[in-house]
């Protein structure tokens, strides 16, 4: 088991480093992926929150590389690892463009997950921050555990199929649209009931987690996001993913992350 | 080499592979060369503001600051690790300080520990106020090496800049000045503009470049060191797998080190040496200390062996 640099309570087991085959790749929105990958270790071991490094690796033809990080949005009973990819650059439109067949370099699991405790929670998604909910939502849905999906997008083209979702996690999300081509009109923190007490996970944009924090505070509601920086290693070598944490220092969200309790995060810098 | 059997020619850099015991999981360390820690500085210090490190063209920046515990903090809670783990792998610690009595007192600070055997000195960090200071001044970089050469009897290696009109003169002053070695290279100074946001990516606004982009100028720096001095050299900058190591060797290094691609696949330094082992083998050479600085003057002129 992996020691960690702040309390953890959830046991998260050592990473491991895994050439896996695609085994199915989908255009599920607008420049946006579902990819699986045969990859049992890693799914057997992944907890909701953790993220892998995907990459080509060193032999790959083609331009140089770094791997990125994704969270794992799925694991399936055979081994399967499945993640959400939205092309934003050169690197993550390689990674998308991957063929059925060929192999990745997959690094994980990473980081510290999130930690429901048993409660009630309201997951809140961003984009695709919907990935590590998906997970989440069908491993709570199997404890028989109540789970809220709601999940922003800017518009009906960029939204994953609902149906899909409600497949993989047997829970039909609540979408938001900014301008309303899908679901309802407005932002995803519309959907947030100030008069639940359930425990609020929330994973996207950063404007997105500081609107959750402030909510958060408002309502004395408890609350934890998975955040992201710009990451090297994954593992915590490189010292290159830091966060403010509220004591001031500098917190790897490779490793002390992804997942924080938002009061462990000072949100004037984040 | 440095008075020490090392199990493999290939070492981790320094910064890439933290303290060591990130990698424990990932790839058996012990069979390895061994590794550089991450700099060591008298006090703690806390590192940049994010963007701390970003892809470039072949390669990536990073500016973290070189944010590590301090010497107290290194020899409580990272050195006993190493220690306890690595039996076989070679330890140097990096050291880094703002004046000649920062990394004298870093250097005597750790001299009495068990767990390393030796110093690598990083006077060639471009991401901290003077951090290139000393491995840009011939004057600079003379004094202080004397200084730690006074203050230790372990395997003293140079880190150096490559920012400078030629490293060859600088090889030779670490070489007259007492050091036992040189590591060739660091990053290069460089800079990535978010157009944007119309701002620097880094939270430093520069950072240092890596990756297989800084590799031909790596080669060069060690051909350099090696023409100038008799020093043994780790070659570092760029090495992604064998052949790219080979030419380091081959330009004179005895040991490289590998750095950024332990990014894209952890076991790169594993892969690397296996790939010097094969190259061995398939052209009949008995050790590589046969290659080590054995290319021939100008192309050509060298022995018609087929590359492995």
């Amino acid at each position: 088991m992996l020691s960690a640099g702040r309390d953890v309570a959830v046991e998260r087991a050592a990473p491991v480093s895994r050439r896996a085959a695609l085994l199915s790749t989908r255009l599920v929105a607008r420049d946006t992926w579902w990819q699986e990958f045969d990859c049992p270790d890693i799914a057997a071991s992944a907890l909701p929150g953790q993220f892998v490094m995907l990459g080509v690796g060193l032999d790959a033809p083609g331009a140089w590389l770094l791997p990125r990080p994704f969270s794992v949005g799925w694991t399936g009973p055979g081994g399967e690892v499945g993640i959400l990819l939205r092309a934003y650059g050169q690197g993550t439109r390689a990674l998308a463009t991957l063929e059925v067949g060929q192999t990745a370099l997959l690094l994980g699991p990473l980081g510290r997950p999130f930690d429901t405790e048993g409660a009630d929670v309201e997951c809140i998604a961003g984009g695709v921050g919907l990935a590590p909910f998906i997970f989440l939502a069908a491993r709570e849905a199997a404890a028989g555990r109540c789970v809220r999906l709601i999940y922003g997008e800017r518009d009906a083209g960029a939204v994953f199929d609902p149906a899909l979702i409600a497949r993989l996690t047997d829970h039909d999300p609540e979408v938001f649209t900014e301008d309303g081509t899908a679901g309802r009109k407005g932002l995803v923190t519309a959907g947030l009931d100030p008069a639940s007490s359930a425990l609020l996970l929330g994973c996207g944009p950063t404007p997105l987690l500081r609107a959750l924090a402030a909510f958060a505070r408002e309502h004395g509601r408890r609350l934890q996001v998975s955040v992201e920086e710009h990451m090297g290693c994954g593992i915590g070598t490189c010292q290159g993913c830091v966060v403010r944490a509220a004591d001031g220092s500098w917190v790897k969200s490779c490793i002390e992350g992804s997942v924080f309790p938002a009061e462990e995060l000072d949100w004037g810098e984040i | 080499m440095f008075g020490a059997e090392f199990p493999s020619p290939v070492l981790l850099a320094s910064g890439t592979c933290g303290y060591g015991q990130e990698y424990a999981d990932l790839i058996p360390l012990d069979e390895i060369g061994g590794l550089v820690t991450k700099a060591v500085s008298l006090e703690p210090r806390p590192g940049n503001p994010p963007h701390r490190v970003a892809e470039t063209p072949g390669g990536m920046i990073n500016a973290i600051g070189l944010e590590n515990p301090g010497l107290h903090g290194f020899i409580a809670e990272k050195l006993p690790w190493l220690r306890e783990h690595l039996r076989r792998a070679q330890v140097f610690v990096n050291v880094v300080g703002h004046s000649a009595e920062d990394f004298a007192a870093v250097v005597r600070g750790l001299d009495e520990e068990d767990g390393f055997l030796g110093y690598e000195i990083n006077v060639s960090c471009p991401n901290v106020k003077g951090g290139t200071m000393f491995g840009t001044d011939e004057r600079a970089l003379s004094d202080l090496v004397a200084r730690l050469r006074a203050c230790t009897e372990r395997p003293l290696v140079i880190k150096l800049t490559p920012n400078v009109p030629d490293v060859g003169d600088f090889a030779r002053i670490c070489e007259e000045a007492g050091a036992d070695g040189l590591s060739a290279i660091n990053t290069f100074p460089g800079m990535v503009v978010d157009i944007a946001r119309r701002e620097p990516l880094i939270g430093n606004r520069s950072g240092g470049v890596s990756g297989p982009a800084i590799l031909p100028m790596g080669v060069y720096a060690t051909w350099r060191a090696r023409q100038t001095c008799g020093l043994p050299i780790m070659g570092i900058g760029g090495i992604r797998n064998a052949e790219d190591a080979l030419q380091y060797i081959l330009a004179g290094a005895c040991l490289v080190q590998v750095g950024t691609a332990s990014f894209v696949d952890p076991g790169a330094a594993v892969d690397v040496h296996e790939g010097i082992s094969k190259y061995l083998t398939a052209n009949g050479i008995a050790r590589l200390e046969d290659l080590v600085g054995a290319l021939s003057a100008w192309p050509g002129s060298g022995p018609a062996i087929p590359a492995g």
